[in-house]
């Protein structure tokens, strides 16, 4: 990818940009359909393009990628990942939004707003983007852009073996082991080096700065963009017990999962049969089980 | 008389139309309490005198008679509106009934009636007063002893409890211990007092009120149901009583006599059932409405199902051992493996019926270990139910319809017996495979797999002439596709959507679907858009998300967006339904090397002797065709007979009378199966068949007898496997790391080549074998059975356990060599149906014409409300969640009521009668008559099967991929709380 990423903050949802053969994101992205349009069945896309060289099921293309996104959603949910929240955009699915909350070392209380754009031949292309809303003072972080250098974990990207959590946990890494190493922000790297003392309070005003922006209107107009606003009892207390009453019962965040507690809304109150099981763990034989203990 | 349009005002009606006499004028009544009381000692002084005065004579005078029930009525009458006294608060009982407690009056007057002997005109109007009495006190009557004392003393003297009531009390009496019990309900203690008062008059064994409800639980009509609703009253009064729990369970016949009452209404249910359309498979409510017998029978089963609901767990355990032993297994099971077809279709659906109807953890428990657990005849219920899968007639439609019954449960112990365990030592994969169970597909690379096996002959779009484009696929085409998204879109969104809304999936296509030309910025979607996320991080991927709340396309054609959601839901429902088993089967947990061996490959079904060939017009007319060399090694069933008929050759000639006599006992009577029905029967056909079934069954003895030396060891299920390696003569199966591609040419069956691969073997089991079989045989598989087949297959692919996931739907797997997976058996339909494609010049217009017909055939439908499948009252909403892919459009059809039924036969009426066939409307080429005409017959009939087979087949396709994608992207649920404590 070449695209520079600020190119595309600055351009509204509405603006249309003579782009080359792979525009950025957020450009091409949500043209609504005509009311009388028909959709184009023979997706011209590029997603589908690897796809449809070889046979009339290529139509499918597109939810082969929506799927793959999905399933690497899917992937981060399930490795729960400690501190880093993402949410795909309401526009593209290969635009993730993120958060990263540091709760020690150095960047301690960092909270990072971050943008994760994923190539549009995933997985066959180059390592997905990960953009820093606010550059953080980081060797690894270029200071302007506020890109992290990703493809120093991920030179080459392998289907099947490089997945996006990946990505997310190594952008949460940084935080907490620095790697000097061909830095994208050569001061810090300077400043770590030489000047220990300096680099910690250059590191403590960009935790401050990046947090100070935490208010901020998301950098990028989307629904499903994260965004921040300060603690308001009226809004927030309600949601924040339930989180917490959940957790209480549960280690397993899953339970807090949207599906879930939709499932047990819907399913818990009427007389549904669910998950009949006589077999008591650890056997595999039909009615191993004791009896459960009788109601009343 | 006044008093006696009193009593007829009092006739039994029914709880429910009581509650306004409340309100008649009765005269004295509505006075003041203590005026009531004065009339009241008056009528009492004046019976006490007739009382006192005949107390030595025996019999009496009739108008001494008159005259006590005369005041009786009156006085019970102001009991029984009289109000509890409101002032004082320790006995808040009202002056009329303090005295009828301290005078004990009551009694004395049943007393007196018995004493002078009690003629059943006094019978029963004692027992009405008592009932009004009771239904309408204001007071809790029964928990003085002097009103309940009485009470219990007149219903023995009325009733003998081992003869049972005289037919004419009968409905006083049940309605009298209807209110009873319905007082026990609200004052628990009554049940206390009235278990107690029992012990001291009728002695230990008595619980009176009790015992003489229990002969009339299988009663029909109201009476029935309200001695059910008493007893259930009693039941949940003593759920928490463990003295009256055990008494019942114990001392009374409750439980027996429920369960063995069960046995004998079963045996009045028809033994055959009637069938209306050729596509009928299941009981449905509006069959069973109408059958008498059924209805009894459900009616007691749903009390079972009541009791089991609310009575104490000694009570609830009694009666499910009761049913187990005393209906299940001497009942049911022998009615299973009735040998007519008739009966096992019929005991099949009864059996369906049954379980779709049971609502009860612990009865459908029951109900499983019989199922799973019970052999009879050396056979587990659940092994003899799945041969039968295999069979040609609507039996093989009925047990489907079962399975899927039974998968719908989903439950474990049942999947455990059914395939997992088979898959649990993970010898069906390679060793270096068994880490990749747990791999999900992440790239859709399966579902790419499973899409390219659409046969190239079914890509053509339904109607060529008006369009251009050659878009091989239903989705994505037309105007109600493109309005669903527009309707999900952004700009439609409301703002104030109490939800987030996450339509990003459906964002992406339609930005993909015209990205190729068009690119217009979004108008109004970030002004309208939800100004804030409100969902938590996984959102973005609930259920909510827009595609499930598409809504359904008023075309007939069903796009892949829609067999998305159906997969997404159905593996939702399933892994939810899953969640608290005991393990997850991912290839790890259990261990596979901790596991059981599972039973070996069966030597022989010997249920399926008989069942197999009853009518195989359908498979025989191939033969004669064309494709003769090839149906006849394609088609599996006919083979599997073959070998599995060998043990009842022993019986010589006589099994052939047998079959020939019930083959001419059904044939006239009995609509076959749906395609056969469509060709008629000519006795001549009938006669042929007689002939070849006949010399069949010799051959085969002739058969047998070679093959019996060589067998009585075991082999693997010969069904599905005959399609390759295992026809091959036996070197070449040894030789069995190469894989042999589908050469269906090769090969001879020979029955007398050696038997069995070694122990070490994978087998998948016998349910996959028999469903991978019939799969096979898709081509030559009727419409209806394909669409049942497909969906049971669909529901357990929908199942989330690694190990079964893999196996179906990971097309990436490498599998040991001897198992077949699902994507080479379809491979095998595809080139069937292509190379059929091939040699009928004509195929694509048939294709056209066949997918019109079922379009229209499911629209019928589609304006009808969603009833479903027979009336569930638990899995409603499982059933439903299987819903319409294209097979479901046409198979609504099934599900609907009659009403929809018959506009849907008439519609076709002119395809399928007067002469013309199905496929005669559809295709060129009528239906001659005579000898010849036959043959053209079956040959239309393949063609017809064959043609809606590669409508079915590429659906079926869509809707595999769309399960391998749901999958990848589906999150586990977390096993529920109770599972955890």
């Amino acid at each position: 990818m070449v695209e520079r990423s600020d190119g595309e903050e600055q351009g509204g949802p509405g603006e249309q940009r003579s782009s080359p053969a792979h525009p950025p994101f957020g450009k091409k992205q949500l043209p609504s359909i005509p009311k009388n349009a028909v959709p184009i069945t023979k997706a011209a896309s590029p997603a589908s393009s690897t796809e449809s060289a070889n046979g009339t099921h290529a139509s499918y293309g597109p939810f082969y990628l929506e799927y793959s996104l999905l399933a690497e959603f899917t992937l981060v949910i399930k490795q729960r990942l400690p501190g880093i929240y993402v949410q795909p955009s309401y526009r593209s699915t290969l635009m993730w939004f993120g958060v990263i909350f540091i709760r020690h070392g150095l960047y301690q209380d960092g909270v990072f707003k971050f943008t994760v754009y994923i190539p549009d031949n995933f997985p066959d292309g180059d390592c997905p983007r990960v953009i820093f809303d606010t550059p953080v003072f980081h060797p690894l972080v270029d200071s302007v852009s506020g890109e992290l250098d990703v493809r120093r974990a991920f030179t080459k990207w392998r289907r099947n073996h490089n997945h996006i959590w990946q990505v997310l946990m190594y952008a949460r890494t940084i935080f907490y082991k620095i790697n000097t190493m061909d830095p994208l922000n050569p001061e810090a790297v300077v400043l770590y080096d030489k000047d220990f003392q300096l680099f910690k309070s250059k590191v403590v005003d960009s935790v401050k700065l990046c947090n100070s922006h935490l208010f901020d209107q998301p950098k990028i107009d989307d629904p499903f963009a994260i965004s921040f606003s300060p603690w308001n009892p009226a809004v927030h207390e309600e949601a924040k017990d339930k989180m917490f009453a959940y957790k209480r019962l549960h280690s397993d965040p899953l339970l807090t999962a949207p599906h879930n507690q939709r499932w047990a809304e819907d399913y818990n109150k009427g007389p549904l049969v669910s998950g009949l099981s006589w077999v008591k763990p650890g056997s595999t034989q039909p009615f191993s089980k004791e009896d459960i203990p009788l109601q009343t | 008389m006044e008093v006696m349009s009193w009593l007829s005002r009092l006739n039994p009606r029914g709880p429910g139309t009581r509650t306004g006499r409340h309100a008649a004028p009765t005269s004295p009544c509505t006075a003041d309490p203590e005026t009531c009381l004065m009339v009241f000692e008056n009528h009492w002084r004046q019976v006490s005198r007739v009382l006192k005065q005949r107390e030595s004579s025996v019999g009496g005078y009739a108008d001494d008679l008159t005259a006590v029930r005369n005041h009786t009525d009156q006085m019970l009458c102001l009991l029984a509106e009289e109000r509890p006294a409101g002032g004082d608060i320790d006995s808040p009982v009202g002056p009329i009934l303090k005295m009828v407690v301290a005078e004990n009056i009551l009694d004395e007057l049943v007393q007196w009636h018995v004493r002078r002997g009690l003629d059943p005109d006094s019978q029963l109007e004692l027992l009405k007063l008592f009932e009004m009495l009771i239904g309408q006190s204001h007071q809790p009557l029964l928990l003085h002893s002097a009103v309940l004392q009485p009470l219990l003393n007149l219903l023995g003297a009325c009733v003998d409890p081992q003869l049972g009531s005289p037919p004419a009390l009968e409905s006083s009496l049940v309605l009298l211990l209807n209110q009873v019990c319905v007082c026990m309900a609200k004052e628990t203690a009554v049940l206390e007092l009235i278990f107690r008062c029992g012990l001291v008059q009728q002695g230990p064994t008595n619980l009176l009120i009790f015992s003489l409800l229990v002969p009339f639980i299988h009663r029909d009509g109201s009476l029935g149901q309200q001695a059910r609703d008493a007893l259930l009253l009693v039941m949940a009064t003593s759920a928490s009583n463990h003295s009256v729990a055990r008494h019942i369970a114990e001392n009374s016949y409750f439980c027996p006599v429920l369960a063995t009452g069960l046995s004998a209404l079963y045996s009045s249910l028809p033994r055959k059932i009637e069938v209306r359309g050729d596509d009928w498979h299941a009981l449905r409510r509006e069959d069973w409405m109408a059958v008498s017998s059924l209805v009894l029978f459900m009616n007691s089963l749903e009390f079972c199902n009541a009791v089991v609901q609310v009575a104490h767990p000694l009570v609830r355990c009694q009666l499910l051992d009761y049913l187990h032993n005393g209906f299940l297994v001497p009942v049911m099971g022998p009615a299973l493996h009735k040998s007519s077809v008739d009966e096992m279709i019929a005991s099949t659906a009864y059996l369906d019926l049954f379980l779709r109807s049971i609502t009860e953890t612990s009865l459908l428990k029951t109900f499983l270990r019989f199922i799973l657990l019970h052999r009879h005849d050396n056979d587990t219920i659940l092994d003899t139910l799945l041969t039968r899968i295999s069979s040609n007639s609507r039996l093989c439609m009925v047990s489907l319809s079962l399975f899927k019954t039974l998968l719908s449960l989903n439950c474990e112990d049942l999947m455990l017996q059914l395939v997992l365990r088979y898959l649990l030592p993970c010898t069906h994969v390679m060793l270096s495979q068994r880490r990749a169970v747990r791999e999900t597909d992440l790239y859709g690379k399966s579902a790419d797999k499973f899409l390219s096996l659409i046969p190239e002959c079914c890509r053509i779009t339904p109607a060529p002439s008006s369009e251009r484009d050659d878009e091989p696929a239903f989705w994505g085409k037309g105007k109600p596709v493109s309005d669903t998204f527009m309707d999900n879109s952004p700009t439609s969104e409301s703002p104030v959507h109490p939800r987030p809304s996450t339509p990003s999936r459906l964002a992406l296509f339609i930005r993909q679907q015209s990205s190729g030309g068009q690119a217009i910025p979004p108008s109004s979607g970030s002004e309208n858009a939800p100004s804030s996320p409100r969902g938590s991080v996984s959102s973005p991927l609930s259920p909510d998300s827009p595609v499930h709340q598409l809504p359904d396309t008023s075309e007939g054609e069903t796009g892949y967006l829609e067999y998305l959601r159906d997969a997404r839901k159905g593996i939702e429902l399933c892994s939810w339904a899953c969640r608290d088993w005991s393990a997850p089967y991912d290839g790890e947990n259990p261990s596979p090397n901790s596991a059981p061996p599972p039973p070996p490959p069966p030597t022989s079904h010997p249920s399926l002797n008989m069942v197999q060939e009853h009518f195989s017009i359908m498979d025989r007319p191939q033969q004669r065709g064309c494709l003769e060399s090839e149906s006849q090694r394609l088609s599996p069933v006919p083979a599997l007979t073959e070998t599995s008929t060998v043990p009842c050759d022993s019986r010589g000639p006589e099994s052939v009378e047998r079959l020939i006599e019930e083959l001419l006992e059904r044939a006239p009577s009995e609509p076959l199966t749906g395609d056969s029905k469509c060709q008629g029967i000519s006795i001549e056909a009938f006669h042929q068949e007689l002939r070849e079934l006949e010399e069949r069954v010799r051959e085969r003895r002739v058969l047998s007898r070679s093959s019996e030396e060589s067998s009585r060891e075991y082999r693997t299920a010969p069904t599905p496997s005959l399609t390759d390696e295992d026809c091959l003569p036996v070197e070449i199966e040894q030789r069995s790391s190469e894989t042999k591609p589908e050469s269906y040419a090769t090969g001879v069956f020979s029955p007398a080549r050696p038997l069995g691969p070694p122990l070490a073997q994978p087998y998948t089991g016998p349910f996959i074998t028999v469903l991978f079989s019939k799969l096979e045989s898709m081509m030559q598989n009727s419409l209806y059975v394909n669409i049942l087949l497909t969906g049971v297959v669909f529901q357990l692919a929908c199942y989330p356990q690694p190990l079964l996931r893999s196996f179906l739907l990971n097309t990436n797997m490498v599998f040991q060599p001897s198992v077949k997976s699902l994507i080479q058996v379809l491979g095998s339909v595809k080139n069937r149906i292509e190379a059929f494609a091939a040699t009928h010049e004509d195929f694509p217009a048939m294709l056209r014409k066949a997918r019109r017909f079922l379009v229209a055939r499911g629209k019928l439908d589609w304006s009808d409300s969603p009833i479903g499948v027979p009336t569930l009252r638990r899995s409603d909403s499982l059933i439903k969640s299987r819903k319409p892919s294209l097979g479901d459009l046409i198979l609504r059809h099934t599900n609907s009521p009659t009403r929809a039924r018959h506009a849907a036969q008439l519609a076709l009426a002119h395809v399928r009668d007067g002469g013309q066939s199905l496929h005669s409307a559809l295709f060129r080429g009528g239906a001659a008559g005579g000898a010849s005409g036959l043959e053209k017959q079956a040959e239309a009939l393949r063609v017809k099967n064959a043609v809606y087979c590669a409508v079915i087949f590429s659906e079926f396709l869509k809707e595999l991929a769309a399960l391998a994608q749901e999958h990848s992207v589906a999150l586990p649920f977390p096993p529920s709380q109770g599972a955890e404590e």
